[in-house]
C-alpha cells in the first residue's frame, strides 16, 4: 500500500470541525480557539471507539 | 546495582533502550511480559487482577520489587473487566461471572452467522470505518447500546458516560502505576500505545476468523480494502497513544499473521501491505514498535527483513530464535524464545540451560532482550522465572 484511501472521517476525527462549524452560529470571538478545542474533545470521542475496538 | 531508585530507573532504561536500538548495553536487559502470574504470586485470583486494577497494579509492583527485572508492563492483565461490564460488551467471558474465579479472563469469538459484522457490511466499513463503528459495531457488541434510529434509553446513555469515564480513570491509573514503577522500584514502563494489524482486527472484533477466511476466497478485494481503510485510522491510534518521549515502543500484539493461520502468499496479500505500511510510518515519526510475533512466524521473515532497520523489536515466540538471529538480527533488536511450557513445566535448570543456549546464539553482540515466548499466565511457575531473572543477570554481562 503507497497511500491510505480517503475515508468519510479523517482519522482523528468523529465529527469534523467543517461540519460543526456550519451548525454554529457565526463566531463573534476567537475562532480558532474554538476550533481548537472542539478537535480535541472530538478526538476524545474518536479514541473511545478506537479503544473499545483495540483495547477492550 | 544502585542504591539510588532513580539512578537504577536510570540504569536500567539505558540497558533497555540501548539493546532496542540493536547496541550492546552494559548487560542483557530483563524485560518480562507477565499477566495471571502476577495474580498468583501476589496471592489473588484471576477474579481479583481482572476486575479490580488496583489489585493488578499491586501485584504487578510487588513483582516488579521482588524479581530484578529492567522493564515490564505496568498492567498485562490489560483488560479491565469492570470497564467492559460497565459498557456491557458481550464479548469476554469475565472470571468470577461466567467463568471460575481462578480463570483468565477470555475474548470469545461468536459462530460465524453470528459475527458483528456480516459478509455484506464491508462497504460501509471501507466507506467510513469510524462511523461503521459508531454506527452498527457498537450496538451490536454492546447490550446496552441501541443503534441510530432506535428509541434511546437510560442504559444506553449510562454506557458512554461510565464507559468514558472509567476509561479516564484506568488511563490515569495506569500513568499513576508507571510512575509508582519508577519511583518505588526503579522499573521501566516497557511499552506504550495501542496498535493492531487492520487484518487481525478485521479477524479478532469484526468478522471473526472463520468468516474472515471465507472471505479472502469470496470477496478477497474488499478484504484488502477494508485494511486499507482501517490502516490510517490504527496508525493514527498508535501515534496518539505512543510514548511521548519516544524511548520505548509501541506494542503490536499479531495474531493471525502466523503458519497455519495464513500461507505466506495469502500474509503478501492480505496481511503484510497495510501492516508494512503502518510500520514504516511510525517509523517515520519516531516511534518504534514492539513486533509480538505470536505463533510461527519464521516464514515471514523475509518481508520482516523489508523493515527499516531498528524500526521494530523483534520478539520470538515458536519461531527458531537462531533461525531469526541470523535472517533479521542485524536490523532489529529480539526479544523472547524461552517456552513458556518450560517455564510451566521445566526445573529452573532446564530454564538456565536454556537460557544460555539463546544468549550464547542471538546475544553475543547485544541486541537481545530476556523474556519468555509468549505473555506469562498462571502456569509459569515462579522459581523458573527467577531462573529466567538471576541467570542472564551472571551470565549476560558484556
Amino acid at each position: 500500500m503507497n497511500e491510505p484511501p480517503q475515508t468519510k472521517r479523517p482519522p482523528g476525527t468523529t465529527i469534523p470541525w467543517e461540519e460543526k462549524l456550519k451548525e454554529m452560529p457565526p463566531i463573534v470571538g476567537d475562532r480558532e480557539l474554538v476550533e481548537r478545542v472542539w478537535k480535541q474533545t472530538d478526538s476524545l470521542g474518536y479514541l473511545y471507539i478506537y479503544f473499545c475496538l483495540l483495547g477492550f | 546495582m544502585p542504591n539510588d531508585v532513580e539512578q537504577l530507573y536510570q540504569q536500567r532504561l539505558a540497558r533497555y533502550t540501548a539493546a532496542m536500538r540493536n547496541e550492546k548495553p552494559d548487560q542483557i536487559p530483563i524485560r518480562p511480559f507477565v499477566a495471571e502470574f502476577i495474580a498468583r504470586y501476589a496471592g489473588f485470583t484471576c477474579q481479583d487482577v481482572a476486575h479490580d486494577y488496583e489489585k493488578a497494579f499491586e501485584a504487578t509492583r510487588k513483582c516488579a520489587a521482588e524479581f530484578d527485572w529492567d522493564a515490564t508492563v505496568p498492567n498485562q492483565v490489560w483488560v479491565w473487566t469492570g470497564l467492559t461490564e460497565a459498557i456491557s460488551l458481550k464479548y469476554y467471558a469475565v472470571p468470577g461471572i461466567h467463568l471460575p474465579a481462578d480463570k483468565a479472563f477470555q475474548y470469545v469469538e461468536p459462530p460465524e452467522e453470528d459475527a458483528w459484522m456480516g459478509p455484506d457490511d464491508y462497504d460501509a466499513l471501507i466507506e467510513d470505518p469510524t462511523g461503521y463503528l459508531y454506527n452498527v459495531w457498537l450496538p451490536r457488541v454492546a447490550d446496552d447500546v441501541v443503534a441510530p434510529g432506535e428509541p434511546s434509553t437510560m442504559r444506553n446513555n449510562l454506557s458512554f458516560v461510565k464507559g468514558g469515564m472509567a476509561m479516564m480513570q484506568y488511563f490515569g491509573g495506569l500513568a499513576q502505576q508507571g510512575q509508582r514503577m519508577r519511583t518505588e522500584t526503579g522499573t521501566v514502563a516497557a511499552i506504550a500505545g495501542m496498535l493492531k494489524v487492520p487484518f487481525d482486527i478485521i479477524a479478532d472484533k469484526l468478522r471473526g476468523y472463520k468468516g474472515l477466511c471465507m472471505d479472502l476466497f469470496r470477496q478477497p478485494d474488499k478484504v484488502i480494502a477494508a485494511c486499507e481503510a482501517l490502516a490510517p485510522h490504527l496508525l493514527e491510534v498508535a501515534s496518539m497513544t505512543a510514548d511521548p518521549l519516544r524511548r520505548v515502543p509501541v506494542g503490536l500484539w499479531m495474531h493471525r499473521g502466523c503458519m497455519p493461520f495464513l500461507s505466506p502468499e495469502q500474509f503478501e496479500r492480505f496481511y503484510w501491505p497495510t501492516l508494512k505500511w503502518i510500520l514504516c510510518e511510525l517509523h517515520n515519526r519516531g516511534i518504534q514498535t514492539l513486533f509480538y510475533a505470536e505463533g510461527e512466524w519464521n516464514p515471514n521473515l523475509k518481508y520482516i527483513a523489508e523493515l527499516p532497520d531498528r524500526s521494530i523489536v523483534y520478539h520470538v515466540d515458536r519461531g527458531d530464535i537462531e533461525e531469526v538471529h541470523c535472517a533479521v538480527g542485524h536490523k532489529f533488536c529480539i526479544s523472547g524464545g524461552i517456552p513458556n511450557d518450560l517455564l510451566a513445566f521445566g526445573t529452573p535448570d532446564d530454564v538456565r540451560s536454556v537460557c544460555k543456549k539463546v544468549i550464547d546464539g542471538v546475544a553475543r553482540d547485544g541486541g537481545y532482550i530476556m523474556d519468555a515466548s509468549a505473555i506469562m499466565q498462571d502456569d509459569t511457575k515462579p522459581e523458573n522465572l527467577r531462573a529466567m531473572t538471576d541467570f542472564p543477570r551472571e551470565y549476560g554481562q558484556y
